[in-house]
């Protein structure tokens, strides 16, 4: 499925999924779906802008997605709404899914998702009975310590009812960052090299060495979440870091628990810090390479689509500075392995015929079609890519089958408690894209939002504790605080908080923690527990916040002769 | 008839794309100077979220305003289809902003000018539907999801029109019914 393809679904299931905070661009074909008459189901703890147009809004409480999806298949199955033909012909291991849901009834999860047991009928019946039927996903879903088990979960409703193989149907993750596809596409992932190909299995480890002329690791590496256990308390002396080179990241701003995070870059014996502006982490790097920004850079990106596309340099760079590939090169050269590329083309062609499912995506048909879906094998100009993976319903598994998985419901990891009454989860905002090192030097963006950002919370918890619109609080969690600014809305439920996780002193990653999803190993930002606390002396609390900010931008070397609010 | 900008809350996604436009094209290349102090972020519009709506609300440049009534020194006027705010000659009263019902207009400062006590000069911003700029407001040219419309006398004819049939429609099958 493609992006272009959204408006025209019967039925779009939104599922932990915030287009307009997210991908505006995203956002309008829902709205132009809704326009041509797309039913809309919105799964999301908050009233979100696709929940406020949709026809369903499942506000289910944050840490049930699992239970909510098995009772929706539960519905399906039970209403004989699910499609027998496409089960038998292109599916396996259903009769064991039937197993695991069978308990879900929707009175069952009510208790659970809080969401009314009429309603999640409802839903299952408007998603099984409109075609064709899409799935959006997000961070919603991804964010969480069972992560894949619900991914899995809501593949399972698009098997169930035939959804997959054809134009607006099929189950779409929307990818939390840009180009993040092209990362885990290039093999920016510790278990693969570029194309998802395995490093473990001896044929395709020859491959590469056979080409790179060097011996390559037969080993998994070590997931970014991982590294600041591996620095702090890895006892096998030989298998601590050392060494931490960071690109186009912001650990410091955007992992989970940052007390831990800053613990480990300090204790970490060299630290480089590869990026376009100064960020938190640039404060604990032993050596900062400054690299160009997206108008400055030639290359490709692969969009939440599967779809290549390319990107063009508009300016020159000024000053001391370098395209990342560039610097990449000039450091390997200077460690004894010579890259001498004359430009990102030769780059992308040696990745594709090293690449089987790339191979046929060439700079001069991605220029040609303006963009290609992979896979794409063939360098014809015939082969134009792939729209739909599993098309007709023909799986990329050994005999073309999917396989149906299911798994128990379990609940997040850290949960509300007497002490931290309230949970907190992560979010996004219009405006300021994911750490802010691009968008916190847009100004008319900065002068829209800046520091030190919000809390929502819902209006009656705002009343009880006497909180106003705008007023600074501090909000703690079992790590770590920081303060913020209040913002009461009804758009949440009453015990939730959310934050943005880009702001330097709001930074809500103080508070958030660091346990994993153990398959992804993406850490649960959608779930912990907090406690809201009022400051009586604002004005203290006002020249507070001013003086961290003040404090951060010295420490940065940034001018900060015209103040915070500049 | 004085034209005005018309939110469709069933499209608008909150996302303030307008409001950035309408700076950027009431401050023209300003927003481009190194110094950040250099131009004035004054949206002419507001984005307003409650719990189940989404809309940006501005100036309804009314016919018979109550801004331009109250005005003690004619700072209000009707030009070209829309009523417009002449800052030099705005003393910031406020009063305008007190009589409007909408809410659409706000105290502002603005950037590199003085009063005469060496402070900042404040006056009273709003919606001016891009007066003097080409290519029609600016909000509406921006959205991305087309949920502002620049609502003419043409426009509101035609909807009128539509809304009279309708209309006569429904009077037409209240008397009969099995039709």
């Amino acid at each position: 499925m493609g992006i272009p393809e959204i408006e025209d679904a019967g039925c779009l299931l939104c599922f932990g999924y915030n287009g307009a905070d997210s991908h505006p661009i995203v956002a309008r074909r829902i709205v132009r779906g809704k326009q041509k008459g797309m039913k809309i189901i919105c799964a999301d703890p908050r009233v979100t802008e696709t929940a406020r147009i949709s026809d369903i809004h499942l506000q289910l409480k944050g840490g049930s997605n699992l239970a909510l999806v098995n009772a929706m298949a539960n519905v399906i199955w039970n209403e004989g709404l699910a499609d027998k033909k496409f089960i038998d012909e292109h599916t396996k291991g259903f009769d064991e899914f039937l197993k695991v849901i069978e308990k879900y009834t929707p009175e069952y999860a009510e208790p659970i998702t809080h969401i009314p047991a009429e309603t999640i009928r409802r839903a299952a019946r408007v998603y099984a009975t409109t075609k064709p039927a899409m799935i959006l996903y997000g961070m919603g879903v991804c964010q969480f310590t069972q992560a894949v088990d619900v991914v899995k979960g809501l593949a399972n409703l698009a098997l169930m009812t035939g959804n997959f193989g054809g134009p607006s149907m099929g189950i779409g993750p929307v990818r939390g960052q840009n180009n993040v596809q092209g990362a885990c596409d290039m093999g920016a992932l510790p278990n693969s090299y570029p194309g998802y190909q395995n490093v473990t299995v001896p044929e395709i480890r020859e491959k590469f060495e056979k080409a790179w002329g060097v011996p390559l690791s037969d080993q998994v590496g070590c997931p970014i979440t991982h590294v600041p256990h591996r620095i702090l308390h890895e006892k096998e002396e030989k298998k601590r870091i050392h060494a931490y080179y960071i690109f186009g990241e912001d650990p410091a701003q955007s992992d989970p628990d940052l007390a831990e995070v800053r613990e480990a870059l300090d204790k970490c014996d060299f630290v480089v810090m590869q990026d376009i502006y100064m960020n938190k982490t640039g404060l604990y790097a032993d050596v900062i390479l400054p690299a160009t920004a997206w108008g400055e850079n030639e290359g490709i990106y692969t969009c939440a689509d599967r779809g290549f596309q390319r990107v063009r340099k508009l300016i020159e760079p000024e000053g001391d500075m370098r395209p990342d590939w560039q610097i990449i090169a000039d450091i390997s050269t200077a460690m004894g392995y010579p890259m001498n590329y004359k430009n990102t083309e030769e780059i992308w062609n040696e990745m594709i015929d090293l690449c089987p499912s790339f191979t046929g995506a060439t700079y001069e048909k991605i220029e040609k079609y303006g963009g290609v879906q992979w896979p794409c094998r063939d360098k014809s100009m015939e082969d134009k890519g792939t729209p739909y993976l599993h098309k007709d319903g023909i799986f990329a598994t050994k005999d073309h089958k999917a396989l149906f998985y299911g798994t128990d419901w379990h609940p997040p990891v850290e949960l509300e408690n007497d002490q931290y009454p309230m949970t907190l989860s992560t979010v996004r905002e219009v405006g300021h894209y994911s750490v802010r090192t691009m968008t916190g030097n847009c100004r008319t963006l900065r002068n829209l939002e800046d520091e030190p950002g919000w809390v929502q919370m819902n209006t009656e918890d705002c009343e009880k504790m006497n909180l106003k619109k705008g007023e600074l609080v501090k909000i703690l969690s079992k790590r770590g605080y920081c303060i913020t600014r209040c913002l009461p809305t009804d758009r949440v439920k009453p015990g939730a908080t959310y934050m943005t996780y880009q702001w330097w002193i709001g930074a809500c990653n103080e508070l958030t923690t660091a346990k994993l999803d153990p398959i992804s190993n993406t850490p649960e930002y959608k779930y912990c527990a907090c406690r809201v606390e009022k400051i009586e002396d604002q004005q203290w609390a006002e020249r507070h916040v001013m003086e961290l900010y003040d404090d951060i931008r010295a420490q940065m070397g940034i001018d900060t002769g015209k103040g915070a609010k500049a | 008839m004085n034209y005005f900008v018309k939110g469709n809350p069933d499209l608008c996604i909150g996302c303030r794309t307008c409001m950035i436009g309408c700076v950027v094209a009431h401050e023209g290349k300003h927003i481009f100077e190194v110094d950040p102090d250099s131009y004035s972020f004054n949206p002419k519009l507001h984005m307003v979220k409650t719990a189940n709506l989404s809309v940006p609300v501005q100036c309804k440049h009314c016919e018979n305003p109550a801004c331009m009534a109250v005005c003690p020194v004619g700072a209000i006027s009707q030009k070209d289809h829309c009523i417009v705010i002449d800052t030099e000659k705005c003393m910031g009263c406020k009063s305008c902003m007190d009589a409007c019902p909408f809410g659409a207009i706000n105290m502002t400062v603005q950037t590199g000018k003085f009063q005469a006590d060496g402070t900042e000069k404040k006056v009273a911003n709003k919606c001016d539907l891009c007066y003097g700029f080409s290519g029609g407001p600016a909000c509406v040219r921006v959205c991305p999801t087309e949920a502002l419309t620049l609502v003419t006398e043409d426009e509101l004819g035609d909807a009128m029109e539509r809304k009279r049939a309708e209309a006569a429609r429904n009077a037409y099958l209240e008397t009969h019914p099995q039709e």
